[in-house]
């Protein structure tokens, strides 16, 4: 076994190590140096296209068909995209593995999970015309470079939204970079721009010159920590600055003529620059490395080093982490690298093995917790197993030990393995796997069609397989050439009884693929009946959708079903199906009256619901600006109504209103004074008022309005009025139908005591003590005294003594002394 | 054994804090200024937690709301914040997006944050209007607000009117998505219990929603480890009490006598806020209320009214949460009161001899002081404007009509009051509410007199209103006895009563207490005067059986006290499932176990069979009055003390009056235009 140190590459103060991880990986007549190649993030899938620019070797047997081919790291073919429409001027890759294809035009392809199923959508903001330069790609999102140097960033793949950045200045972008939105003060993307001999930084809002001077810069890159950013000037050199260009760290002459094809960074502490078959590796403080290739180089970052994809080699060049330097770097006396030794001397029976344990006995657990962590950094198994050996051995010595670590590092050792393995082709650094996590691992796996190793996997890291389920299930439907009948029982079988499984997404893959019919018989397998709704309108079940709908209890997805139906089937019908669901009706009641009062006229006149219709006529009635129409509406509204007997007070009450409306409008025309909009009492109130008793008294009679109403609104009326006479006259009657206190209240209320005490003898219904209180409430004591006198209450007399000014109290006096008489 | 503070269990301050985190954060996702185009009934309620002034410090330049119409460009970045929910909204947002297009020169983002979720209906209607694209559409996840620590409310303004007019179950279902957010976080209610048919939707959609859980927690791509969640009935939470406003509308129609339900019928409260006339107030703003949010009044064009001033009604005042449930009768000696202490303070803090210690003392307490005066200022003064209205005519008629009814008395002896009444032009809403109240009480008034009186409403007060009577008659309000034999809610389901027998219950609830003491008050009675809400009534059913029941059969004396049923409500209805049946509506009792027997007895077995502090979650599916949230308190009060560490927690999907109650119904145009 090769000692882990030989692809060690010392650069500066720290080490490299450059792992070979998989060997002829392309096919060798693919001729790599005329694609583009980009790698997804975490080690994923690799993309190639053909470059317009590269050279066509003339071959006639091979007709040239454009494709974007997907391979894995390992060069297994995973899928070949042909390509057929626009020239493809970026690809580029998401966190999740998405895959995203920008043509020259702004049109933009999302493979979701390396098929061939696609979203497309523009970027707009006059990609059209201008055309698109060059895209740069972050976890989640890209922008695109266009032809007048605007700048348009996409943030999100699931909802696409362009957005136009702030427009830069014109002139040739030598090279450009991003920072992604997360890495950012201002949680915007911002761009980095080399135009002429300067940099510019444009984000949403704003264009800023950094003001260098040292361009034009070839190549831009920023770290994948967003702190640095590495430039190459004009003259050769590379200078490595701090993101907000207030520092410069390291500074490396490359002393080569041609500027090199590539620059990206490796990790956040060094630069690989790639010329054809050349690389340099630079470190911090400019310290450099070399390596040289057989064939056509290119690079595809990652967040904790570089892959190295040849045609023959797939190579990760890394730092080598801290773990690893202490156990394997010569001479390392460190706690580990001794307990790494014991476990040599163990194997060899030496005695040794106990020397070296007491050796570092205090260290003991520091040096195992190192042996684990390096383990996690080996690719290859032998040097996992022996580190594994050499943890457990020194922590079989210690008394107290905490093996979750250990235990966690073996489990996600053995699923790295896995996964690494060439025909999978995931070669996960242990850091990329804990940043990626094993769901989306899972789910990596679940994209490649790789279910056993994806289902295995989660059985044992406990995680969820539902999913995995639902896309073996949807890969079937899509892929199964067998009749509809077979599947759906397949599927049913494998997943019936399994937990929290969607059947709607696999239904709605049926439904893709063009089977409805499929897609609605696994559709009745899906537990919430919520989900069922959009495919069934699809396939074109409206009526179940319709239930369906309704079963869940979501208005929301009731109207929008019932918005669907209206638009698709024929009016009659529409009514027909949501005849019999009342919570239906409901909704599109009370949607319509604000926007559709037709199909509201349209629904009652079809349920034969008169009254509905009438009052719906009624309510336009209300909104008609004018008497003339308003009359009309409400014409049409009595007739509606006017066949049956049961809304006999109904058709009065309408005809009634026309009738005062016409009554308004004469008096209107007479009184010039607005009447309209009144009430029949406030008419005759505002008549009263005017001093038209006559045309009061006419109301009254034409609408049967009740004695005692009117009674009460003439009293209020000529109150307001002040129309003492008339009131007066009015209490000469023998008899009011409310009776006399109101008048006196209301009077009084008016301050006119005189009048109202006239009306205080007329109360004959009230008692003594009231209106003995209605005397003094005008103020007329002695009348009050007179009162009491006549019902000879003592108490009464004394009590208004008591409160009465002293000309009255003589009175009060004389009236208590008649009444003493008197017994 | 000090009972744990019920607070711990559910901290609805909890909720505040996360929709005030979770707005600003969407705010802030927008880079730089921005106009925040707001709807207005969303603007109370976000009001309650996001002040204005935060607004501006997240890059909120102005405010505007979105029934003005009024969005002018001069910010690139427009953010709607408007409920999804409603389809005329959406339309609403879709113009205004593309009106601003139109005409601004500028090119806008737009956001549109859809409360409580993005629908599908929204989209379609964008989609329609062409803006789809054009806008960032996020959602703000806003169900529960607290508007007091013990009343949570989801602010849904119309949900009475699309219950019981328009027979839309839209508010059904956004309880249901928020009462299963909180079994969500607090575990399974181990107990559904409720009255009234939609009380029985919102129970069954509760259940479905609990099986779809499963489902939709493992396909939901942002958990896929917390699948296990809610599978177990909850430790803090008893049960889950349902009360239908269907099965208690004579409660809402009658006049609130609290001082809060009060201050509701003479201002309308809405948010915690109400608007009073600076002529009662007095326009200089006292220094007291610049510490009040001020409004988030609209900062565009000057606030409309200028000649009203907002009062912010809530715990923060220093005297209002002491007085605010109690019975109106004795707020004057309430206030005297306060006034009699804040004197004396007065003259201790002048006329103590003052050490140093003693200043500095005095002036501690001194913001403190201030602070009450200003209060006592205020409430003196609002206190005066109501009882202006009490004194009334009109009031104490109102007031004698509506009791008679609530005892029961034959309602044909106070047709002629009533008739009074609308040939003197009081309110309609006034008119309506008694002649609802009658209807609701007696099933229905006599064919023969109810036309007669639709008569005499249509001439006092037009014939529009034949359209608030059609209104009225479909909620139910206002039918004819013959009629509401008939009577069929089209949303109702077959089961359960249609009617309620109000002489039958009555009687087997004491919803008449005669001798009610509105001064330290012992039964929830005292809110209304006499009449005890048949609502709470019904919770008491649940919580307080054996205050119930030594109410109704009092213990003669000598006799000892029957021993307290077993405490807790194990029982659920139990012992009154006669009068139940005797209550229109379906009745619902659900127990909910764990669907993994072992983990529920695991967690029983880690609680060490220990009974934390439990807590019953009342909910009122249509809306409460201040006077039914009086009478729970006074309900928990009761609990605390009885039974140490019980709480009650409010839920609402709104907060209702009489007289909003009959607005709905009312035709508010008349002819002519």
């Amino acid at each position: 076994m090769s000692k882990p140190t030989a692809d060690w590459e010392r650069v500066g103060d720290h080490f490299y190590r450059k792992t070979q991880i998989y060997t002829s990986v392309f096919d060798p007549d693919l001729e790599l140096e005329n694609y583009v190649v980009t790698g997804a993030p975490y080690s994923g899938a690799v993309a190639l296209y053909r470059g317009e620019d590269k050279i066509y070797a003339y071959r006639s047997s091979q007709a040239v068909k454009p494709s974007v081919d997907i391979y894995s790291c390992a060069g297994k073919l995973i899928r070949q995209i042909p390509w057929d429409r626009g020239t493809i001027k970026a690809v580029g890759w998401s966190e999740d593995e998405r895959l995203l294809v920008v043509t020259d035009d702004g049109t933009v392809r999302s493979y979701a999970d390396l098929q061939g199923d696609f979203t497309p959508f523009t970027i707009g903001h006059g990609a059209e015309e201008h055309g698109v330069l060059s895209c740069k790609f972050w976890a989640n999102g890209f922008v695109a470079l266009l032809g007048n140097n605007s700048l348009v960033a996409v943030a999100r793949y699931d909802e696409p939204r362009p957005q136009l950045l702030a427009s830069a200045p014109p002139g040739e972008v030598v090279a450009w970079t991003v920072i992604p939105p997360e890495q950012t003060s201002s949680r915007s993307v911002e761009v980095l721009l080399a135009i002429g001999k300067t940099v510019y930084v444009v984000d949403a809002a704003e264009c800023e010159d950094r003001g260098l001077e040292a361009g034009p810069f070839r190549h831009i890159s920023s770290s994948p920590n967003g702190k640095f950013i590495a430039l190459y000037t004009d003259d050769g050199k590379v200078w490595v600055i701090g993101s907000d260009f207030q520092e410069r760290f390291s500074e490396y002459e490359s002393k080569v003529k041609t500027p090199p094809k590539d620059l990206q960074w490796c990790g956040n502490n060094a630069v690989v620059m790639a010329w054809e078959d050349e690389i340099h590796l630079i470190g911090s403080n400019g310290a450099a490395s070399k390596f040289f290739y057989e064939s056509f180089v290119h690079l595809s970052p990652d967040i904790d080093g570089i892959r190295i994809i040849t045609g023959d080699v797939c190579e990760f060049l890394q730092k080598v982490p801290d773990p690893s330097k202490d156990v394997f770097r010569l001479g390392s006396t460190e706690p580990a690298a001794v307990l790494l030794d014991a476990i040599d001397q163990l194997e060899k029976k030496s005695p040794k093995a106990d020397d070296n344990i007491q050796l570092i006995r205090p260290n003991l657990d520091e040096a195992v917790d190192v042996c684990v962590r390096a383990a996690g950094q080996e690719y290859s198994i032998h040097w996992q197993k022996q580190l594994l050996k050499a943890a457990s051995f020194g922590k079989s010595v210690l008394d107290l030990y905490n093996s979750d670590d250990f235990v966690d590092m073996t489990e996600a050792l053995r699923v790295l393995n896995a996964v690494r393995f060439y025909e999978i082709g995931l070669p996960l650094s242990y850091e990329q796997y804990i940043r990626l996590t094993p769901e989306r691992l899972v789910q990596r796996l679940v994209n490649r069609q790789e279910y056993l190793l994806a289902l295995k996997i989660s059985e044992y890291l406990h995680l969820p397989v539902d999913k995995i389920y639902v896309h073996w299930a949807r890969q079937k439907v899509r892929s199964s050439r067998t009749d509809e009948d077979s599947i759906c029982d397949e599927i049913v079988r494998k997943l019936k009884g399994k937990r929290g499984i969607s059947f709607e997404e696999v239904a709605h893959a049926a439904y893709d693929e063009g089977r409805g019919k499929l897609a609605t018989k696994l559709l009745e397998f899906e537990p919430r009946a919520g989900k069922q709704v959009p495919l069934l309108l699809n396939v074109g079940e409206e009526s179940i959708a319709l239930d369906k709908a309704l079963e869940s209890g979501d208005t929301d997805l009731v109207f929008y079903v019932l918005l669907s139906l209206k638009k698709k089937i024929p009016l009659s019908s529409f009514f027909r199906t949501i005849n019999s669901r009342p919570v239906a009706t409901a909704i599109v009641e009370s949607s319509a009256i604000d926007q559709d009062q037709e199909l509201l006229k349209d629904l009652y006149y079809q349920d034969d619901r008169r009254l509905e219709g009438s009052n719906l006529l009624l309510y336009e009635a209300l909104s008609a600006p004018d008497i003339g129409p308003a009359t009309d509406k409400l014409k049409m509204a009595a007739k509606l109504l006017r066949d049956s007997k049961e809304y006999a007070p109904q058709v009065a009450a309408l005809e009634d209103a026309q009738k005062l409306l016409r009554f308004q409008e004469a008096f209107e025309k007479d009184l010039t004074e607005r009447f309209v909009g009144l009430s029949v009492n406030e008419t005759m109130s505002k008549l009263i008022k005017m001093g038209n008793l006559k045309r009061a008294a006419k109301v009254q009679t034409e609408f049967k309005v009740v004695d005692k109403t009117y009674w009460w609104v003439r009293l209020r009326a000529l109150v307001s009025r002040r129309d003492w006479r008339e009131l007066e006259e009015l209490g000469k009657g023998r008899k009011s139908p409310i009776g006399w206190e109101p008048f006196f209240n209301d009077i009084l209320g008016a301050g006119n005591t005189k009048l109202a005490s006239l009306f205080i003898p007329k109360c004959t219904t009230l008692t003594v003590p009231e209106r003995i209180e209605m005397w003094v409430k005008c103020g007329m004591v002695a009348k009050a005294g007179e009162e009491a006198l006549k019902a000879k209450d003592r108490n009464a007399l004394e009590e208004l003594r008591a409160q009465a000014s002293a000309g009255q109290q003589l009175e009060l006096d004389r009236m208590i002394a008649q009444l003493q008489r008197g017994r | 054994m000090a009972a744990p503070p019920a607070a711990k269990a559910i901290n609805t301050q909890d909720i505040t804090v996360k929709a005030r985190r979770d707005l600003l954060h969407l705010l802030e996702a927008v880079r730089g200024k921005k106009n925040l185009v707001i709807e207005r009934s969303l603007a109370g309620t976000v009001g309650l937690f996001v002040k204005f002034s935060e607004l501006q410090e997240y890059g909120v330049d102005k405010l505007f709301f979105l029934e003005n119409h009024n969005v002018d460009s001069s910010q690139r970045n427009i953010i709607f914040l408007v409920r999804g929910e409603a389809a005329k909204k959406v339309r609403t947002v879709a113009e205004q997006i593309r009106l601003v297009r139109s005409e601004s020169k500028i090119d806008h983002d737009f956001t549109i944050i859809w409360v409580p979720r993005r629908t599908l209906v929204s989209n379609l209607i964008l989609e329609e209007h062409g803006v789809l694209g054009e806008a960032n559409i996020t959602e703000l996840n806003l169900h529960f607000v607290p508007l007091e620590a013990d009343l949570l409310s989801l602010g849904l303004e119309d949900s009475f009117s699309s219950l019981c007019l328009r027979k839309d179950p839209t508010p059904i279902f956004a309880s249901a998505q928020a009462l299963m957010r909180m079994q969500k976080q607090y575990g399974l209610f181990p107990r559904i219990l409720g009255k009234g048919d939609n009380a029985k939707k919102l129970a069954d959609l509760l259940q479905k929603m609990r099986s779809e859980e499963d489902v939709n927690a493992s396909s939901d791509p942002s958990n896929t480890y917390l699948t296990s969640f809610g599978l177990t009935p909850s430790s803090i939470v008893e049960n889950l009490i349902i009360i239908d406003r269907e099965v208690d509308f004579p409660t809402t129609l009658a006049t609130q006598l609290t001082y809060e339900g009060l201050l509701d019928e003479v201002f309308t409260i809405s948010n915690n806020q109400t608007e009073v006339d600076t002529s009662v107030l007095g326009s200089a703003p006292v220094p007291q209320a610049q510490q009040q949010p001020e409004g988030r009044s609209d900062s565009s064009p000057a606030p409309a009214g200028a000649t009203k001033r907002k009062v912010q009604l809530d715990s923060t005042d220093k005297l209002y949460p002491s007085i605010r449930d109690a019975n109106f009768a004795t707020i004057g000696p309430l206030l005297n009161q306060t006034a009699r202490r804040l004197q004396s303070d007065q003259e201790n803090i002048k006329s103590r001899d003052q050490s140093v210690k003693d200043l500095k003392l005095a002036f501690a307490k001194l913001p403190v002081y201030q602070a009450e005066q200003a209060a006592l200022k205020i409430h003196t003064s609002l206190a005066e404007e109501v009882a202006k209205f009490t004194r009334s005519e009109t009031f104490r008629r109102t007031l004698e009509v509506e009791q008679n009814l609530l005892i029961g008395s034959d309602p044909g002896t106070l047709h002629e009051n009533i008739e009074e009444l609308i040939a003197r032009d009081t309110p309609l809403k006034t008119v309506l509410r008694l002649l609802c109240l009658e209807s609701c009480l007696s099933n229905g008034i006599r064919q023969r007199e109810l036309e007669h009186f639709k008569r005499m409403i249509l001439q006092a007060y037009g014939y529009q209103h034949a359209l608030t009577l059609a209104n009225l008659e479909k909620m139910g309000l206002l039918v004819s006895r013959e009629a509401h034999r008939g009577f069929l809610n089209p949303i109702a389901g077959a089961a359960g009563q249609t009617a309620t027998d109000w002489n039958a219950v009555r009687r087997s609830l004491q919803l008449w207490v005669d001798d009610v003491q509105e001064v330290d008050p012992d039964d929830i009675a005292y809110v209304f005067s006499g009449y005890a809400p048949l609502s709470v009534r019904l919770v008491q059913c649940i919580l307080q059986k054996s205050y119930l029941q030594t109410l109704i059969n009092p213990p003669r004396p000598g006799q000892a006290a029957p021993p307290p049923a077993a405490a807790g409500t194990a029982g659920g209805w139990k012992s009154f499932e006669d009068t139940l049946a005797r209550i229109r509506g379906a009745t619902v009792d659900v127990i909910q176990k764990g669907s993994d027997a072992d983990a529920s007895n695991a967690r029983r077995t880690l609680r060490g069979g220990k009974e934390g502090p439990k807590t019953s979650i009342v909910f009122f599916l249509g809306g409460i009055t201040y006077a039914e949230v009086a009478a729970l308190r006074l309900v928990n009060r009761e609990l605390e003390k009885a039974q140490g560490g019980r709480t009650l927690i409010v839920c609402t999907t709104g907060v209702i009056s009489g007289g909003r109650a009959v607005d709905v119904a009312v035709e508010k145009r008349s002819f002519g235009g």
